[in-house]
């Protein structure tokens, strides 16, 4: 059978976060030299507010409607939560990895003894990019691993 | 499911489809309630279905289960 096979609904999900996440990070890096060129900052000082281009991955929410999980099978089901670990544990080692880095750097290395407070959010928004990324990853691979013509 | 266990379950799941008027993996699928990528996955011994799934399978082609799935191993 030759016949293409469509997309899982699971897939046609993970397929859409990473387009948005490719649609902020492509957003991103315009923004930053026009940032910097329109308020004469150095790249290094836009790159901070371009950060707000990421906003663009609000429109994550919007997956719901590609995908209702609550009509996955069972096996989509476990391929849905092994991606769900996957995502947070990745998540969770590099939010606590970063947090460890942004202090490190400021109280070594600039010799500063107070951790801004806006860098918490953008962590943890840094974090929850990280989270539905991987999680479309792991979804995208499990697929393509259980597919009849992989030999993985 | 690991490769040995997948490797230990062995089924008839596709010849059954052609000996039931040539039933595309959709129509399965529509029948038991699954996705058409899951029972790809079963035929090429990829995924290890619950209970439950192995149950519907069978209902599906009328026959029992162990006629549908055979395990292989010790």
């Amino acid at each position: 059978m030759n016949d293409r096979i469509p997309l899982a609904p699971l897939q046609k999900f993970a397929w859409y976060n990473l387009i948005v996440f490719a649609i902020a990070v492509v957003a991103y890096a315009i923004a930053v030299p026009l940032l910097a060129a329109h308020f004469h900052k150095t790249l290094a000082a836009a790159s901070l507010p371009s950060f707000g281009m990421f906003g663009v991955t609000g429109l994550w929410g919007f997956g719901s409607l590609i995908c209702d999980r609550r009509k996955l099978d069972e096996r989509e089901s476990l391929i849905n939560q092994r991606a769900m670990i996957a995502g947070m544990f990745l998540f969770w080692q590099v939010w606590v990895l970063s947090c460890m880095g942004v202090w490190a750097y400021l109280s070594y290395a600039r010799h500063q003894d107070v951790v801004p407070v806006t860098l918490l959010p953008i962590l943890v928004f840094a974090g929850g990019i990280i989270y539905v990324v991987t999680q479309a990853i792991a979804i995208l691979i499990q697929y393509k691993r259980s597919a009849a013509d992989d030999t993985v | 499911m690991t490769p040995s266990e997948g490797a230990q379950l062995k089924n008839r799941i596709r010849k059954l489809r052609f000996e039931h008027g040539e039933m595309t993996q959709q129509e399965l699928a529509d029948r038991i309630g699954a996705a058409r990528q899951t029972i790809i996955a079963l035929e090429a011994g990829k995924y290890a279905p619950s209970l439950l799934l192995a149950f519907r399978l069978a209902k599906a082609f009328g026959v029992k289960t162990e006629d549908v799935f055979q395990w292989d191993g010790e």
